[in-house]
């Protein structure tokens, strides 16, 4: 189905009634490229001004063995859009309890990372380097949870269906990343995407991000299952979110070092 | 009946024909669907407890077969370490990933692998090491420092001296290597000359490329082979139409036995690809018989079809028995436990049987139908070679002589049997499929090349294992914690467990994570003392959990790294790599980054944190070929610089030993897998069954020998040249230093059929024309004319027939070319010097006391008695 050419007041007027998320997005369809991934973007990573939820990942290999992952996230966004403070305390499995990743996300540079092992009382900062490392050996790519930044690639609309926008987005540079593109489906009335397939240069989809539960929580669109699956070996990864809440009035105060050794117990309950 | 066989062939010759052609046409059109197999695994059957064990290791660590490529710079100071080098090795890696068949994700090499480093005080950092080619020779260099401080890379992605990088390619199928490997070296030949030198090598190329040449080998050795063969022949019978007989008998048995082995659905595995080389000459041989013999009587006659058919009345019966202690030897091999020597043994077997039986039907018929002309030139021509000649005047010289120096003939025997004994003792059982190239052949250059530069080419590993149900301990933690709790806790507590053993059913969990999921619910759900209850309940399934991973526990990190000292102690094991290998290198980095802190952590949640470090790099899956994700299963890679069984097993053994002198800790089990160990495993059946099938083999031709002759004192005499050629053969490759390898141990089953050969030949001879004569010393003088020019003649043929396999590119062709020269050359020498001799020292017990007189019709002694008349 074609984009219906509009006026650029009705694709004005559509932003803005689009921009509220609670209106269905039945009026004017997008046709920049660019926009609906940045929504898409501030849909899928920045919802309300912070947030709290509980993560459980199962990791399950090609002959079907399974791990287990859990942790709580504490979010809070500087900038919407830009930057951004995490803080993940893992709680499972028992032997990983009580590590902790505090994660500054710079839109324009290089996020700060800092990372505290209680089994070896170690607080050490992760050096920037690609993003593209996998998240605590989830099929997840630390770039999946933290987001990648819209201007790292160039975005076209493919194509616009009665409810998604398919959107394929090349990086600007290869350093660093290992697909060719990747093609986004979005939903055009809660701009999370749908699904994500990861291209290698070789052609090939070797990597597909799935959602496979959206509720509401507090009147926004959550992402609360996803499933990302590695598709040359055979494995997958299934994440599940609970416990959401937005806006609890986190204070920035509690995204500091000391804050891995000592996680603030009254945010994460 | 024997008449009537005799009479068939003459009188439907045109049948013969049809018959033999429709045969040979109908089954050699299945030959095109070849299915050529090298994979020495399946010298093993399916189900081979080792096999298994094998490829469950493979399947739980993840692991596939690799191709190593190796490069190589003698001219750069710093080796491949220079921008240019580099960039030729990234691109080699970009462009691997795009060939079919190779697992990209598990390719190791500078490119694709991760480097964990400082990067500055108290931070550290994951990053690829050689993302894109270096610029400047300062970056290169960095790039092999980086590499040399992580022991998973150093010796084996890069050279100990930092000159040299190998690519270790994983393939989805051993079957596929030859083909990628040729891709890989397309890639390499395109690139520009420099001083950069390629090497392709691995276990796997080894094998499938062995198949591709031995397909060719098929096609070349064998018609070569028979080339030659047909050309002696000529050169011995002068009639070229003639001599084309055993030719087409030749061809169209092997084409037979090959055409119905393909059509029944079997593959064609190294040792059924010998089939034609091990049939040509046993089928050549009765013929050469029944011509030889043919060529002498004819003139006689003038009457070819008379001729030819009291020739074959004649040999009727020595054919039959060579053939039937032939075809006992090889059928022999079908009491060894390898699947692809039972073929073989079988269909070699049935070959001999087929070729028995088309000598006897097609020569006949194809002498019937000759035109007379060409048989008038044998009349001719043929008179001066079957009275004397260069041949025979040497037989007969020779003859002459052993019975003169009949006493030191027996003590030179005696001689050369002990020092032949000696040289058995001396054999070492021993074989590596790349040393069934030449030297010269690049697969073999490139092994010794990386072998010398990196840690080895060859793996095996050591898997250590834990066998204790990890869940029923989990569950019983959790019983325990609610030993002293009310009834309702304790009815609740049974209701998760069998909730949770509902969903692990579902496959949507373990009954170790929905119970701590489920508990630790409760206690947040519940509140004061019964909270506290769930709480610990989950406490202590939890503990339970952690101590269940056994591999995370510094003790048994601690074993395994004292198993992997022991093995690096040993000359041939370049390098092993474990699970501790990972913790200690992470570990390091996490600390200072410095020597001393290259240690296992103090406790199970510190080597945990440690790993979960590791796996939030780029390929974190690296971890699961070394330990199970339940971390209850552990590999230690062991690359060796040697795949010769006789090294692999050395190691086995030292680390057996080790392993029982330091028992592993709690109920550890140790196994062996890998290729080059389970190379071992078949050697081992194979020798013992060699020797098994060998000995029975024996047993039963003798048996066959004494009812042949109806005398112990013949059955006797009979296993005297095949007795020696076997002792001597086997002496002389224990005296050379030749590894005991499969086509050695093979080629004993073939001795055997064919030393006895020529005994039976002359004894039976032997015995009517003694029978005429009545006297053993002009018997012999008879002897040493057409008989013994007959057993000469064949010798000959399939000795020089068989030399150019010397040729073929292949070892263990050139091992039976030689082989099959020797055992010719001594069972000939051996039956035509040592048997008269002997005999001439036993005659008294050898003369009959009475004229047998010939009862019945059919059976093996009509033929005896029908020889015995009609010998002039």
């Amino acid at each position: 189905m074609k984009t219906p050419t509009k006026t650029p007041l009705a694709a004005l007027a559509a932003a803005i009634l689009l921009s509220t998320l609670t209106i269905p997005a039945e009026a004017v369809d997008l046709t920049d490229a660019s926009e609906i991934v940045n929504r898409t973007n501030t849909a899928q990573y920045y919802a309300a001004n912070d947030g709290r939820a509980l993560v459980r990942m199962k990791i399950v290999d090609a002959k079907g063995r399974s791990q287990r992952r859990q942790f709580a996230v504490l979010r809070r966004d500087v900038k919407d859009g830009g930057d951004q403070n995490y803080l993940v305390v893992f709680d499972q499995p028992a032997d990983v309890r009580n590590t902790t990743f505090l994660v500054k996300k710079h839109a324009n540079k290089d996020d700060d990372r800092w990372l505290y092992l209680p089994g070896l009382d170690l607080v050490k900062r992760i050096a920037a380097s690609d993003e593209r490392t996998s998240f605590v050996g989830t099929h997840f790519f630390y770039e999946d949870i933290s987001g990648r930044h819209p201007t790292e690639d160039k975005h076209q609309l493919l194509e616009t269906t009665g409810i998604e926008y398919v959107v394929k987005s090349t990086p600007k540079s290869t350093s660093g990343v290992e697909f060719a593109h990747y093609t986004l489906w979005i939903n055009k009335k809660t701009f999370l995407p749908s699904k994500i397939e990861y291209v290698n240069p070789q052609g090939k989809v070797y990597r597909r991000i799935e959602t496979v539960r959206v509720e509401t929580v507090q009147g926004f669109p959550t992402i609360t299952r996803l499933k990302v699956s590695d598709l040359d070996s055979g494995g997958y990864t299934l994440s599940d979110v609970t416990n959401v809440q937005y806006d609890l009035g986190i204070p920035d105060d509690i995204f500091v070092e000391a804050s891995l050794r000592n996680p603030p117990q009254k945010w994460l309950r | 009946m024997k008449r009537k066989i005799l009479d068939f062939p003459l009188q439907h010759a045109r049948l013969v024909f049809i018959g033999l052609a429709v045969l040979t046409i109908g089954l050699g059109s299945a030959i095109p669907s070849i299915q050529v197999d090298t994979d020495p695994e399946n010298m093993l059957s399916e189900d081979d407890p080792a096999r298994v064990f094998h490829n469950e290791t493979k399947e739980e660590f993840a692991l596939h077969d690799l191709i190593v490529v190796g490069v190589v710079n003698e001219a750069e100071p710093e080796g491949v370490f220079n921008p240019e080098s580099l960039a030729r090795i990234h691109e080699l890696n970009e462009q691997v990933k795009s060939i079919d068949g190779v697992i990209v994700r598990d390719v190791l090499g500078p490119s694709t692998m991760d480097n964990i480093e400082q990067a500055g005080p108290g931070a550290i950092r994951f990053e690829w090491l050689m993302e894109r080619p270096p610029e400047t020779p300062e970056e290169a260099i960095a790039i092999k420092e980086a590499a040399l401080r992580l022991p998973m890379l150093r010796g084996t992605v890069v050279s100990d001296d930092g000159k040299s990088v190998a690519l270790y390619v994983p393939i989805e199928s051993k079957d596929q290597s030859h083909r990628i490997s040729e891709e890989i070296q397309a890639v390499i030949d395109g690139f520009e000359v420099s001083a950069d030198e390629f090497y392709i090598t691995g276990l796997p190329v080894a094998e499938d490329t062995f198949g591709v040449e031995m397909f060719k080998q098929m096609a070349i050795s064998a018609p070569v082979a028979a080339l030659v063969i047909l050309l002696l022949m000529w050169w011995f019978f002068r009639s070229f139409a003639l001599v084309l007989s055993p030719m087409i008998v030749a061809m169209t048995t092997v084409t037979i036995t090959m055409g119905s082995l393909i059509a029944s659905g079997f593959t064609v595995h190294i040792m059924s690809s010998m089939i034609p080389i091990f049939l040509m000459p046993i089928a050549v041989v009765d013929s050469v018989h029944l011509l030889s013999e043919f060529v002498d009587i004819y003139p006689k006659h003038g009457d070819r079809k008379a001729a030819i058919k009291e020739v074959v009345g004649h040999l009727f019966a020595p054919m039959l028995y060579t053939s039937l202690t032939s075809a006992a030897g090889f059928l022999s091999l079908t009491l060894t436990p390898i699947p692809p020597v039972r073929v073989f043994g079988v269909f070699v077997a049935l070959g001999i049987g087929l070729a028995f039986v088309l000598t006897i039907l097609f020569i006949p018929a194809y002498v019937a139908v000759l035109p007379d002309k060409r048989l008038a030139a044998l009349l001719s021509s043929k008179r001066d070679a079957s009275e004397g000649g260069l041949l025979g005047r040497a037989v007969e010289a020779v003859g002459a002589k052993s019975l003169r120096y009949a006493k030191p003939i027996l003590v030179l025997t005696v001689a050369v049997i002990a020092v032949s004994g000696y040289g058995i003792s001396q054999i070492k059982i021993n074989d590596n499929p790349v040393r069934w190239f030449k030297p010269s052949h690049r697969i073999r250059i490139a092994d010794d090349v990386l072998n010398r530069e990196l840690a080895g080419t060859y793996t095996a590993f050591l898997v250590m294992k834990q066998d204790i149900d990890a869940e029923h301990d989990i569950v019983a933690a959790g019983d325990e914690a609610l030993a002293d709790a009310s009834d309702g806790v304790r009815s609740r507590w049974n209701a998760l467990k069998a909730d949770a053993r509902a969903a692990s059913e579902e496959g949507d969990t373990t009954v170790t994570d929905a119970l701590i999921e489920a508990t630790s619910d409760l206690a947040f759900d519940t509140t004061g003392e019964e909270s506290q209850l769930w709480q610990n309940v989950q406490t202590a399934l939890e503990g339970a959990q952690t101590r269940s991973k056994t591999f995370q526990n510094p003790d048994h990190l601690a074993y395994i790294e004292r198993i992997q000292r022991e093995a690096e102690e040993l000359p041939l094991v370049g390098k092993t790599s474990s699970i501790t290998d990972v913790v200690k290198t992470v570990y390091r980095e996490l600390l200072s980054g410095e020597d001393k802190d290259y240690r296992i952590p103090a406790t199970t949640e510190g080597v945990a944190q440690t790993l979960l470090q590791f796996q939030s790099s780029h390929r974190p899956n690296d971890l699961w070929h070394l330990v199970s994700p339940d971390y209850r299963e552990s590999a230690i890679w062991m690359q060796l610089k040697s795949g010769d069984n006789q090294d692999m097993m050395a190691v086995k053994t030292n680390l057996d030993a080790f392993l029982a002198e330091n028992p592993p800790p709690e109920g550890l089990r140790a196994e062996w897998a890998g290729l080059t160990y389970l190379n071992v495993v078949w050697q081992d059946e194979m020798v013992g069954g060699m020797l098994e099938s060998l000995m029975g083999a024996f047993v039963i031709v003798f048996l066959m020998m004494v009812i042949l002759f109806r005398s112990p004192t013949y059955g006797v005499l009979a296993m005297v040249p095949l007795t020696i050629t076997i002792v001597f053969t086997y002496g002389l490759i224990g005296l050379i230093g030749k590894d005991y390898d499969m086509p050695v141990a093979v080629l004993s089953s073939l001795t055997l059929g064919l030393s006895v050969d020529f005994a039976i030949h002359f004894l039976e001879r032997a015995r009517s024309v003694q029978a005429e004569t009545g006297d053993w010393k002009d018997t012999m003088a008879l002897m040493f004319q057409e008989p013994g020019r007959a057993i000469t003649r064949n010798a000959i043929v399939i000795a020089i027939g068989f030399l150019p396999l010397l040729g073929a590119p292949l070892v263990p062709y050139n091992t039976v070319g030689f082989l099959m020269a020797a055992i010719m050359a001594v069972s000939s020498i051996v039956t035509v010097m040592l048997l008269p001799a002997i005999m001439m020292q036993i005659q008294n017990r050898l003369s009959p006391r009475k004229e047998r007189a010939p009862t019945g019709s059919g059976h093996a002694q009509i033929a005896l008695a029908t020889d015995k008349e009609q010998t002039t």
